[in-house]
């Protein structure tokens, strides 16, 4: 995809699971970090720059639903895939409404999960480069007026 | 007038005014951001049909699955849905107001359908059996309520005791919140593997014995022990049994796959409680519901309390024969000791048969040489003892026990009007007390169907041993000799075992037949292996050693033998497996939603109702939102005047009646005249169809007009003879959308309309091809004949085909690159060879004849290796 690594959050409250999946996606060339708590996730994207944030939906203390409010209103930017064994229809839709990317149910296959992180990134960039477009036409339009 | 309006749909001839660099630089990436949004909604649309199409597969009911299956399908789609929306917003803000509203409807639908109805009635948390009969149900579960019956309404002796009601495991379960936390692990695993299952049992069930009860139900279950303590003596050790509420909702009786304690000490009332409860995450238990299509949330688990009887003979009576509704007659198994060795259908036991005449009368007496009996420790638990000398080979009821035991059955029998299958115990004093009652399921012997003429040659392998369960069935020999060996089972193998344990249910909905040296008709495994269908026999001794691991048998029930190899005539002869999907509640639940789902009813893209307010299902949804996508994508670009995404005309020697638009990376270089060459097109996809159309010369059926429709794909548009006249010539406009990775095609060719489009590339999972095609210049009838003669082609070559009156669509999906291109060259060639094909599909010679030459030709086209092009 690019020769940058994509860097991901990976926020899980099972530590089993999130440390097989920061190996696995590691292995696929992602710069990956981890945190297993919603409250965790936010200190951590305030120490990195992160492009792709995978978010559980049931912890204790934050859940994913108010994570990812709160990850969205700090860093309207960054991308986030809801992970979680939780099928709700509700949830999935409240998820989604927040500005979820996707909402994707465990068990997922680790190459599928792979794609919608590369394609989160992809959507993040094109956000990014049509902002400093919008940037460049005010400049320009700063310097005719 | 009209070619001006065509000029201007593909922005030729307009003046395109200069760009600058910067201009062309951000309207680039404006280009690509849509490119983006519109990928994503494709991807979207293929995600939902995909999950679509698993429903209604799943809805034919020859596998089974939960509502974990439905909830997870229902939400996949939903976001799937929720995306395609969202992108639409994206590709044309403001345009499609009245989709989220609908949206959220519809999903609205689907959650009243899947929400649990709990009804949380006014109940108490604790029952004494004196009061519970069976209208108690609900109330206490099938099994004591039953036994509240047998004492308080037909007057036979039973144990005292108590249960704790649904409402107390409801509130177990709220109180630790156990029931978001085990949806979501049944939802994260794939409970078609067996060690899965296993393993996801193995948490559940430790997860709910570490829950804690709460004080408000230690409190009632302790008021109620000091009762039944009041009522039989101080210290009294109880059985705690499992009384589940929930599961007679498929016609279906189930108790064994629970488990049950016998002999537990008044200390540990709160942790037998639990366990019993937790058995409701065992794997028999939840391989059987699965395999029912019983909801996991709506078996609730009761649990009596019983004071413990300390039982000098135990046993079961069948008050008809299990296997023959036309045999009256009683069968007692009975064993020394606790019914337990009977209830596990592992032991060799008695079996009295009592016949039915003037007076009842013992016809027959089975005296089995019994290995072991189970007794009661004084202060708790239960031991297995050996017997040795001659209690081991002596009966153990007379004729009188046995038939005053005939008596009780058939009093049963009576009171409820049906077989019973009961279960008793004579305590030490001789007295009869009955600890189960339930209906006893009588299975349907086919009319003594003609056993089959078997080949010469084909002798049995092992004869004897008891049909446990009636039918044929052949398989594999699969040994489980340990807990271990049931992990690895293999789907349609013969389960053989020593002893048919009922935690070996677990593996019934996935074996073709089970085969034991031990056990007979009466027991746990037997009784499921009748509900689920599944042939089994039993009791077959030390035979059953000589089978090997692997190799192929085929087992008689009825005949009493198993063969080498597949008896196929044995086999034909057999019953078949039972559907136990269909009309079960869990297939219930799924057809009622999946009719907020699936069927399509915004069908033609030029109906006036077809647009956003009408969308009536999620199916619609992504309709509405693929067919505006492309729409949106198509006329874009003649807002904008940008040379580079303006449509081109496609240049192969001389220019061609097909024009490209390219979405993103379709081309190898940017182009800014007015054609593009066939060798910067880089859409892979495209060049691959494009060799499907090219590779064979087309020799159809006599061309309709003078000109030769042959000719038009290859025709110069500079021919003037070819200039199309008004009617024909948007009839004739064909136009690929292109990426690297993806196509889309809408071509028309005279009245035969069709469209492409596939994304293939190197993430296999997200491959995909759809075809549609309609219409044609014959009447109907014809029209229709050809649709399905092009569908049969299809689906000979691994699509699969929706069809709808003369218009059909075809998929496939999920194929690695190659595959993908190989299925496109079949679809290039289709589309140029079957154009006139209605004409001659009233002549079935002609017809036969055409579907043969096709064959010939695709198998060529689909071998086309690297270069084809002329």
């Amino acid at each position: 995809m690019s020769e940058q690594a994509i860097k991901v959050l990976l926020v899980d409250d099972e530590a089993d699971y999130l440390q097989t999946l920061s190996k696995r996606l590691s292995m696929r060339k992602l710069e990956v970090y981890s945190a297993t708590s919603g409250q965790e996730a936010l200190a951590e994207l305030d120490k990195h720059s992160v492009d792709v944030v995978v978010l559980d939906v049931r912890m204790p203390g934050m859940d994913g639903l108010e994570a990812i409010k709160e990850i969205k209103k700090r860093f309207p930017m960054l991308e986030v895939i809801m992970l979680t064994g939780h099928a709700d229809i509700e949830c999935s839709i409240e998820g989604m409404g927040c500005g979820a990317f996707d909402y994707l149910l465990k068990p997922v296959a680790i190459d599928e999960l792979l794609y919608k992180i590369q394609d989160a990134y992809k959507v993040k960039t094109l956000k990014e480069r049509k902002i400093a477009d919008l940037k460049a036409a005010a400049q320009e339009r700063d310097q005719h007026a | 007038m009209v070619i001006k309006a065509i000029k201007k749909l593909f922005g030729l001839g307009q003046e395109e005014p200069q760009l600058s660099a910067e201009e062309v630089g951000s309207l680039r990436d404006a280009f690509k951001a849509r490119y983006h949004s519109f990928k994503m909604l494709l991807a979207a649309n293929n995600k939902a049909l995909e999950l679509m199409s698993e429903m209604e597969r799943a809805l034919l009911g020859d596998r089974p699955y939960g509502m974990a299956f439905i909830r997870a399908h229902c939400t996949g789609i939903g976001v799937n849905v929720f995306q395609m929306v969202r992108s639409m917003g994206e590709l044309a803000p403001e345009r499609y107001q009245a989709l989220p509203q609908r949206f959220k409807d519809i999903q609205g639908r689907i959650n009243q359908e899947l929400a649990r109805r709990e009804s949380e009635q006014d109940l108490p948390l604790v029952v004494s059996l004196e009061s519970v009969d069976k209208d108690f149900i609900d109330v206490v579960g099938s099994k004591m309520a039953n036994l509240g019956e047998v004492r308080n309404r037909v007057g036979l002796a039973t144990p005292e005791g108590f249960a704790l009601t649904s409402k107390a495991q409801r509130l177990f379960f709220q109180h630790n919140q156990l029931r978001e936390e085990i949806n979501r692990r049944i939802q994260a695993t794939d409970l078609g593997r067996v060690e899965k299952l296993f393993d996801l049992s193995a948490g559940l069930q430790q997860l709910i014995v570490q829950s804690q009860l709460p004080p408000e139900l230690t409190g009632e279950l302790r008021a109620a022990y000091a009762h039944l303590e009041k009522r039989t003596r101080p210290g009294v050790t109880v059985s705690v049994r499992s009384s589940a509420l929930g599961e007679d909702a498929a016609g279906t009786s189930f108790a064994g796959q629970y488990r049950s304690q016998l002999n537990v000490a008044s200390s540990n009332l709160e942790e037998a409680y639990k366990d019993v409860v937790a058995s409701l995450y065992s794997p028999q238990a939840m391989s059987y519901r699965w395999g029912r299509g019983l909801p996991d949330e709506d078996v609730v688990m009761c649990v009596g309390f019983l004071a413990m009887v300390d039982a000098a003979v135990g046993g079961v009576t069948y008050t008809r024969d299990p296997l023959n509704i036309r045999d009256s007659r009683l069968f007692l198994n009975s064993a020394w000791g606790l019914p337990k060795s009977v209830v596990d259908g592992a032991a060799v036991v008695d079996v009295f048969v009592v016949e039915r005449g003037e007076g009842l009368q013992v016809a027959e007496r089975r005296i089995a040489h019994k290995e072991q009996k189970f007794v009661c420790y004084p202060e708790e638990g239960v031991c297995r003892l050996d017997l040795t000398g001659d209690l081991a080979g002596a009966p153990s009821l007379n004729d009188e026990q046995a038939l005053a035991l005939a008596e009780a059955g058939i009093r049963l029998e009576e009171y409820y009007g049906g077989a019973q299958d009961v279960e008793w115990a004579l305590n030490q004093a001789g007295e009869i007390v009955i600890l189960q009652c339930r209906p006893l399921q009588q299975q349907e012997k086919e009319a003594a169907a003609e056993r089959p003429v078997l080949p010469s040659g084909a002798s049995p392998l092992i004869t004897g041993g008891v049909a446990a369960s009636p039918g044929v069935a052949a398989g594999k020999v699969y040994w489980v000799n340990k807990d271990r060996d049931a992990l690895a089972f293999p789907d349609g193998a013969v389960l053989a075992c020593q002893q048919p344990f009922p935690r070996l249910a677990a593996l019934l909905s996935r074996a073709a037949a089970v085969v034991a040296g031990q056990g007979g008709m009466a027991g746990h495994m037997a009784n499921v292996a009748r509900e689920f269908g599944v042939p089994a026999l039993f009791g077959l001794g030390r035979a059953v050693e000589s089978l090997r691991q692997d190799d192929e048998v085929t087992v008689d029930a009825e005949g009493l033998s198993i063969y080498a190899g597949r008896v196929e005539e044995l086999l034909a002869a057999g019953s078949h497996r039972k559907n136990l999907m269909l009309d079960s509640p869990v297939a219930k639940v799924m057809e009622r939603v999946i009719e907020h789902v699936a069927p399509l009813t915004l069908i033609d893209p030029d109906a006036a109702e077809f647009k956003a307010e009408s969308v009536q299902t999620l199916h619609d949804i992504t309709r509405f939102c693929h067919e505006k996508s492309v729409h949106e994508m198509f006329s874009f670009g003649k807002k904008h005047h940008f040379p580079e995404r303006s449509s081109k005309q496609l240049y192969y020697k001389v220019p061609m009646q097909w024009w490209i638009i390219n979405l993103d990376d379709g081309y190898h270089e940017e182009v800014e005249s007015k054609y593009v060459h066939l060798e910067n097109i880089a859409c892979r996809a495209m060049l691959a169809l494009w060799d499907g159309m090219a590779a064979i010369p087309w020799e159809g059926p006599p061309a309709m007009h003078g000109r030769g429709l042959a000719s038009v794909l290859f025709q110069a548009t500079t021919n003037p003879n070819l200039v199309p006249g008004v009617k024909t010539s948007y009839a004739n406009l064909n136009y690929f959308m292109i990426s690297r990775n993806f196509m889309s095609l809408h071509s028309r060719f005279g009245f035969h309309f069709s469209t492409v489009e596939a994304l293939v590339g190197d993430r296999p999972p997200e491959n995909y091809i759809s075809f549609t095609f309609k219409g044609g210049a014959a009447d109907f009838k014809r029209r229709l004949a050809r649709v399905h003669f092009i569908a049969d082609l299809l689906e000979e070559n691994d699509f699969r085909l929706r069809l709808n009156e003369d218009m059909a669509a075809a998929r496939v999906e999920g194929l690695p690159q190659a595959e993908m291109e190989a299925k496109l060259r079949l679809l290039g060639y289709l589309i140029m060879h079957t154009r006139q094909l209605d004409m001659i599909m009233s002549d079935p010679a002609a017809v036969e004849q055409y579907r043969n030459k096709m064959r010939v030709d695709i198998a060529k086209v689909l071998n086309l290796t690297g270069d084809a092009r002329p």
